[in-house]
Order: C-alpha cells, then sequence, then structure tokens
C-alpha cells in the first residue's frame, strides 16, 4: 500500500500512501516506544502537553484559531497500545487543498504539527507549571472516567487481572498515583528522551507534494540528536495455568461478564487471518455462534462478543447480563467454543465468516486511518500485507483451520462485574 | 425505466440520481468512486409516532412506548426460520439497523455483492413475521439494552434533559421504551404498527456507492409491490409545547467519577420551511463555535479555574415540532459553571459578537460539512435525516455560506434566554 518511503533522520521515516479518494488527507506523527508501568503515564502525557501551546502559538486559545483558520484542521493526541509497543504522538486530518480557497492547508497543518513537536513552549528549562497541572488534571479525569462505561471497564479490569505479571496488563494511560507525580521538569525529560530515543514513524495518506512534506520534516530533524533504541519483543503466555476467578461489585443496573483467554498463538507467525476467521465464527458477527445462541437464542443479553488482541495472544469474551445469569452465561459462552474445538462448524458458518472478513479487509481502502493502521502496526512487528493478500488467504483457509485455532485457545480468567443487591 | 432525475453540486463534487419507483418507493443514489457501497432504506416511523390514525378514523390509536424500536429488532426474523442476518452472510455485507425519534433506518455495507445484498434488504423489510414466542424473547434481549443505557452516564443526562426541557413534547419519549412498556408490546399490535408506517410511499432508499442505477431499479421491480396511499395522520398534541424549559435542573446519581453536566436551550421558534430549519441548525452551530470552542473565553477561563478538564461539546436538534441546542462537559462543580455562563452569557450581549471569530467559525462549520462526504455511511444516514425533514444535503453548503454575523446575533439574542435553559447533571453516588 505504501507509494514511497523517506529516511527523514536516523531512526524516523516518512510512508506515503497515496489516494485520491478522499477530500482530505491525513498524516500522524508516531513515537514507537516499549509500553512499561514506568513511562505509560509520560508517554500519554507527552502529546497533551505539547498540543497546549506551543512558543508560536502560547495559547490553546491560538492554536485553536490557528486551526480554525486552516478548515477546521484537527490534531488529536495518540495514544495506543498494541502488544508491548506504546505508540503515542499525533493524528492530524484536514481538508484538501481544493476546497480551501487557496490556502496550502496541507503544508500549514504539517508546519503547526512541527511547531507543536520541536518547539514547544518552555518556562526556564521545563514545560510551564501551569500547563502541566491543567493537563494532569486533565489526564487523571479520563483515567478516573474509565469506570463510566461499565462495559470497557470490566475489559480493562479484566486484562489488569490476567495480565498482572505481564506488559500486556499496563493501562497505556499510566496509573493517577503516577501521573500525580509528574512535574513540569520530569516530563520534559520524557519528552527529550523520546524525540531523542524512540523510533518515530510518519505517516501520510491522501494527495500532496511529498516531497516537500519529506524536506519540511527534515529541516525540522536537523539539530536533534538520535540515539534511536529498537522496541525489544517480549514472550507471550501460549497457554493458561489454571482459571483465576475475579468479582467487583458495585452499583450497576447490569453485571457485566468478561472471559480472558490465551490464544496460543504468537503474532510473528503471520497466521492472523486464521485467529480472525476462527473469531468471526466464535463470537465477532451477529451470525457468530456467541450472537446466536446466548443472545438469540436463550435471550440472555444484548451484546455478547469476541475480541482479540493479536499482538498479546490474547482473546477476550464480553457481555451485560442480569447478574444471576453468569452461571448459565459462562457456561454457554464456553460450550460455544468447546463446539469449535470438536469442528463443529456448519459449511454455511464457514463460508459466511469467510465473506465477512474479507469483507471488512476491503472496506479498508475507504478509510484513511484504517489503511495507516493496516500498515503501520504490522510494520513495526516486521510483516509486510495488504488486505488484498490477506483476503486471498482466507480465501484458501479450511474448517480443519479453524478447529486447530480453537484447540490452541485456553480460559484463563473470568471477570465479573456484578450488581450489589444482586445475588 | 423510471424518469429519472439528476442534482449536482459542482463546488462539492457531489451529485444524486433520484426517481419513484411504480410500488411509490422514492430511491436516491450517490455514486461515489469508493470499494465500499452503502444502502440505508428507512421509513418516517421513530419513538415520538405512539398516536395516530387514518385520515377517516375517529380515534386515535396509541400504541406503548418503544413499540418502533421493538419493531425494528423483529424484522429481522424472517417466516422460514432464516434471519435477515443468516440471509447477508451469504453475500459478506455488513448489516445493521436503528431507530430515531422520528424514523427508523435498515442499513447494510458491503464491498461485493451489492444488488444480491440490496435484495435482501428490500426483501425482509417488506416481510415481517412475529408470533407471540418470538415476542416475548425479544423482550428479554431489549430489556437487557435497556438496562445497559441506565448505567450509561451521557445517555441518561440527555434522557433527563428531554424530560426537564420538554412537558409534554414527545422527545420525552425514551427511544427502546421502558422494561414495563415493551412487556405490553404483542405480535398484534406490531402488526398494526407495521402495516400502516412500513408503507412505501412513507419510506426512502438511499444507495452510496460505485453502483448502477438500472441494476437498482432492477431489484426494486423484483422485489417490491405496489403500496396503498399513506393516509395517515400523526397526532400533533405536542405542539403547543410552551417556550419555556419545564424544570430547570434535574439531576440522577449513577457510578460516575465525576460530575457530568449539560446545558440545554429550548427553542419552539420553529421555521416552517425545511431550508430555514437547515439554515438555523448550521447558525446555531456556528454561534455555538464561537461562544464554546477552544478559541472562546469562556472555555479557557473554566479551563483556568480548573472547572472543566475535557472540552466543551455542544450541538444542535432542530426538527418539524422541536429545537433545542446544548452544551456538555464533565465538571467538579455544574452549578458554579451554570452561572458563569450566564454571566457569560449576558456579557456577550452587550458587547456582541466578534466579526474574525464568527469568520473563523463559519469556515470551521463549512470545512466539518464537506469533510462529511468522505464516508458512504454518512452521506447515506445524513441524507436520509435531512430528506426526512424536508432538506438536501447537496444544498447545506451553499446555505452555510448564506449565514451572515447579523443573523447569528439575532439567533443569539433570541435564543440564549434563562427561561429557556434545563440543567441536567448526572453526580457520583452518595454525594
Amino acid at each position: 500500500m505504501i507509494t514511497k518511503s523517506f529516511q527523514i533522520a536516523d531512526g524516523v521515516k516518512l510512508h506515503y500512501i497515496e489516494t485520491d479518494k478522499f477530500k482530505t488527507n491525513y498524516f500522524s506523527f508516531n513515537f514507537v516506544a516499549p509500553l512499561s508501568r514506568e513511562n505509560a503515564h509520560f508517554n500519554a502525557m507527552i502529546p497533551l502537553i505539547l498540543m497546549r501551546a506551543c512558543e508560536k502559538y502560547p495559547s490553546q486559545a491560538e492554536i485553536n484559531k490557528r486551526l480554525q483558520f486552516l478548515y477546521s484542521g484537527d490534531i488529536a493526541a495518540r495514544n495506543d497500545a498494541f502488544g508491548e509497543y506504546q505508540i503515542f504522538g499525533f493524528k492530524a486530518n484536514m481538508l484538501n487543498d481544493r476546497y480551501t480557497q487557496g490556502t496550502d492547508v496541507t503544508g500549514e497543518m504539517v508546519d503547526l504539527l512541527c511547531e507543536m513537536v520541536f518547539k514547544p513552549y518552555l518556562k526556564d528549562g521545563a514545560f510551564d507549571k501551569e500547563f502541566t497541572k491543567g493537563e494532569k488534571l486533565n489526564l487523571i479525569d479520563t483515567i478516573e472516567a474509565e469506570v463510566n462505561n461499565k462495559g470497557q471497564y470490566a475489559v480493562k479490569r479484566l486484562k489488569s487481572e490476567m495480565c498482572k505479571d505481564e506488559v500486556f496488563g499496563v493501562s497505556k494511560m499510566g496509573e493517577v498515583e503516577d501521573v500525580k507525580k509528574i512535574t513540569e521538569k520530569s516530563l520534559y525529560d520524557a519528552y527529550k528522551n523520546a524525540l531523542q530515543n524512540d523510533i518515530i514513524e510518519i505517516y501520510f495518506v491522501g494527495k500532496a507534494d511529498i516531497e516537500s512534506v519529506a524536506l519540511a520534516f527534515k529541516k525540522r530533524f536537523e539539530g536533534v540528536e538520535r540515539t534511536p533504541k529498537a522496541v525489544q519483543p517480549v514472550e507471550i503466555k501460549m497457554s493458561a495455568d489454571n482459571v483465576k476467578e475475579v468479582v467487583d461489585t458495585e452499583k450497576v443496573n447490569q453485571g457485566k461478564l468478561v472471559l480472558g483467554f490465551r490464544l496460543g498463538y504468537h503474532y510473528s507467525e503471520n497466521q492472523y487471518h486464521l485467529i480472525q476467521l476462527f473469531n468471526e465464527v466464535y463470537g465477532g458477527s451477529p451470525t457468530a455462534k456467541l450472537f446466536l445462541n446466548v443472545r438469540e437464542k436463550m435471550s440472555l443479553c444484548y451484546y455478547c462478543r469476541s475480541l482479540i488482541n493479536q499482538r498479546s495472544g490474547i482473546m477476550l469474551v464480553s457481555s451485560g447480563i442480569e447478574s444471576k445469569n453468569k452461571d448459565i452465561a459462562r457456561d454457554a459462552i464456553l460450550e460455544q467454543l468447546e463446539m469449535i474445538k470438536r469442528g463443529e462448524i456448519t459449511e454455511e458458518e464457514f463460508e459466511s465468516a469467510k465473506k465477512s472478513i474479507r469483507n471488512g479487509y476491503l472496506a479498508i481502502y475507504d478509510g484513511a486511518e484504517a489503511m495507516e493502521t493496516w500498515v503501520f502496526f504490522r510494520g513495526i512487528c516486521g510483516i509486510y500485507t495488504t488486505p488484498i493478500i490477506e483476503s486471498e488467504k482466507i480465501e484458501n483457509a479450511t474448517i480443519d483451520d479453524v478447529k486447530a485455532v480453537a484447540n490452541k485457545i485456553t480460559l484463563d480468567t473470568v471477570y465479573f462485574l456484578k450488581g450489589e443487591d444482586e445475588k | 425505466m423510471s424518469n429519472i432525475v439528476l442534482k449536482e453540486n459542482e463546488m462539492l463534487g457531489e451529485k444524486h440520481y433520484s426517481f419513484t419507483h411504480k410500488s411509490g418507493l422514492e430511491v436516491f443514489v450517490f455514486p461515489k468512486k469508493m470499494t465500499t457501497s452503502y444502502a440505508i432504506f428507512a421509513t418516517r416511523y421513530g419513538a415520538v409516532d405512539n398516536k395516530f390514525k387514518h385520515v377517516t378514523d375517529k380515534e386515535y390509536t396509541i400504541v406503548p412506548d418503544g413499540i418502533a424500536h421493538f419493531l425494528e429488532h423483529k424484522m429481522f426474523e424472517c417466516e422460514d426460520g432464516v434471519d435477515a442476518f443468516e440471509r447477508y452472510a451469504k453475500t459478506g455485507a455488513n448489516a445493521n439497523a436503528f431507530t430515531g425519534n422520528n424514523l427508523t433506518g435498515y442499513i447494510f455495507s458491503c464491498t461485493e455483492n451489492f444488488y444480491e445484498s440490496l435484495e435482501i434488504l428490500l426483501d425482509f423489510v417488506t416481510h415481517p413475521y412475529f408470533t407471540e414466542k418470538t415476542v416475548q424473547k425479544e423482550q428479554g434481549i431489549i430489556g437487557q439494552e435497556i438496562k445497559m443505557y441506565e448505567d450509561h452516564p451521557s445517555v441518561r443526562m440527555h434522557r433527563e434533559l428531554m424530560k426537564a426541557l420538554y412537558k409534554k413534547n414527545k422527545m420525552r419519549i425514551d427511544i427502546a421504551g421502558t422494561v414495563e412498556s415493551i412487556a405490553e408490546i404483542t405480535a398484534e399490535v406490531l402488526y398494526k404498527c407495521y402495516n400502516i408506517f412500513y408503507n412505501l410511499r412513507n419510506m426512502t432508499l438511499c444507495v452510496v456507492g460505485d453502483v448502477d442505477i438500472s441494476q437498482i431499479e432492477a431489484v426494486c421491480d423484483k422485489v417490491l409491490v405496489e403500496a396503498e396511499p399513506f393516509t395517515i395522520v400523526r397526532d400533533t398534541e405536542d405542539e403547543d409545547e410552551p417556550k419555556e424549559a419545564y424544570l430547570k435542573k434535574t439531576v440522577c446519581q449513577l457510578d460516575v467519577s465525576k460530575p457530568l453536566f449539560t446545558i440545554g436551550i429550548k427553542d419552539m421558534d420553529i421555521p416552517k420551511e425545511a431550508k430555514e430549519r437547515t439554515k438555523k441548525a448550521y447558525a446555531t452551530e456556528i454561534l455555538d463555535e464561537i461562544l464554546f470552542s477552544q478559541s472562546s473565553e469562556f472555555y479557557n477561563d473554566l479551563y483556568s479555574q480548573n472547572l472543566i478538564a475535557q472540552d466543551l461539546s455542544s450541538g444542535c436538534e432542530i426538527g418539524k415540532n422541536y429545537s433545542f441546542n446544548v452544551i456538555s462537559s464533565e465538571s467538579s462543580d455544574p452549578d458554579k459553571v451554570y452561572s458563569l455562563f450566564l454571566d457569560y452569557v449576558e456579557k456577550m450581549k452587550k458587547e456582541g459578537l466578534d466579526k474574525e471569530a464568527f469568520e473563523l467559525s463559519k469556515r470551521t462549520v463549512y470545512a466539518s460539512n464537506i469533510k462529511s462526504f468522505d464516508s458512504v455511511e454518512d452521506i447515506g444516514n445524513n441524507f436520509i435525516f435531512n430528506y426526512f425533514d424536508g432538506a438536501d444535503i447537496l444544498d447545506t453548503p451553499d446555505i452555510i455560506n448564506s449565514i451572515t454575523l447579523e443573523y447569528v446575533e439575532k439567533l443569539f439574542n433570541d435564543t440564549f434566554k434563562e427561561e429557556y435553559y434545563a440543567m441536567s447533571v448526572v453526580e457520583p453516588l452518595n454525594k
């Protein structure tokens, strides 16, 4: 999918995905760092503090005015966890110059982002004290607000319990107690460290004079000392030992059940299409076994779905149920997995899963961000493929392949968030 | 072949073809060179339509709240026991449906087998099948959906706001109904609502993608049967809603980390003309951008006093019988925010709106609108929502361009009045 790549500086690349399909251009500026409890909160904060103010636009109001001037140009903070990686930085999208009455919006947006990244607003050799304080509160609020969405909160709780001793259990937002300790100085050091030592990947999707975009970034990196360090891959747990049970009690109307499994699969095997095919049959769609049985046949829930964390080798199944139905739901979820392990998949189920996956793959070409994420996340793991290649691989998969995927899966942890007044 | 009408907006680079199929169904097609094609088949029937009659009837029929949404769920079940999702599974399409206040939409997107999927869509939505047993089963599923939303802070907050703003308007009705109201639903009443509102003359099909219009018509020919005239009168007793907000403040407690608030501004001065409603909606967006964006004095004041950490989000909705504007965020002290809001509005009214802020805000709203044409789903959904209100999204950029500072200032002075405000707050438990 990549049309062209540029070496911008040591450990810094720009990748261009050229397309004239959209009315907008998209680019992202990404630090690729190891996910760790020591740094996650700093990495989450760095984009926030850099977007708060820069030398040229020393307040949020001025930055926002500039963005409004650039036709509702949008710069958002990025913070993704992908296995042992924490990928943080910025995502920007802007109108194509066709609609901006002669303003070179794309060039100006690249320039604005560079102002934020390379010329932050500093006081006495550190970030501004008040801005740091404000953004700390902002991040703490966001972390604490995770409890507001019970479904997501339950998933996060499961992960932190299941992966207590693994890096995958680390929250990409950091912990509140760690955020509280951040100072304008320690944050500035973390920023300088990221700019010097993290691998940096820049993606551009759309249509632009890419040579001049590359040149603009190159100029900014002149004089930046670079000693990039690649992220070390970590071991993943291939199977569960014994099943852990965790229950939290809170005042909620609906109980949330989350089951965590080990896939027994390593990402570098490049068999992800088979895992996805399995997931589609099991709980990834409205024709999946979980939906048809736990929801439609048993009427236990509104949602019951499975989700793969590919890089961590983990699968999660989550559902919202009446607390009293916990055991019935759990048994039903496990029984559907057993059926796949026994190879009880109809030809119809299998064909429709294949079609649905293929549809999802091809739809990636309709979204700038979807294309970027596809190439980028695989790329950092050294996997180079396209949705078209993968959908051809799907065509050759068999029911036995799916059965084999299922037979490697083991249940690790059962998490239940239950209502206070219920038994 | 039906008579095909072309409408185009050259600046935008978008167009649609339309025709009325002999069955009575209106069809719109946006050609779009994307991998994905999208279809939405929608009926002008939503949560507010709980009281209606035929023109010739004397009495209105009243049905339980939540029935349009219930019907949407049940439409996926087909008489031969194969549900619609299973049929789509054969084409690979990604299907869903949603119910709003004024409409129900059935949608799918796909990268292959478009016409086969379209046939499934038109077929299952025109062939209802309900039994008491399947209705009962759905009561369990929807009961869980309702409970899920009861725990959802922003959904709850919005619902409570509607109940505070309106005294009798049907915007008070929860789309999914309540566990009690859906318990009253039977197969018989589902058929009754279906037969009335799923009349092709009350429905529209919109397709967006790299598709062929004559093949779409051929699918319509194959599946659709000519519809009876549509002669339904909807109860409009909610039209004499008072201008003022019904309650000033409403509070509910949930397990949240910090209070959430939304300030609603009720506006009962609703233009009769759809174009005027569109103009007013976008002018309100521009006004909100001037007053509450990150460039605004108000946002920066609240932020520097640590009263808010996140953005102030704003938005407005205008329909034929309702209109409101909301400003929301999280704050440790919503009452303080509210009192600062009152002061700020008074101050801004005295000073007048800034010309530069207006120009920048207008540019922002204009650009966001153009960006929405990058997605086949957004085009289809926005088209249907606008079209059911009498407007056309191809006109929107020109309408936005026609908005002046004077218009926005008048809107500001007319709508931002204390008697129109209500605040809904979700606060943490045990406060």
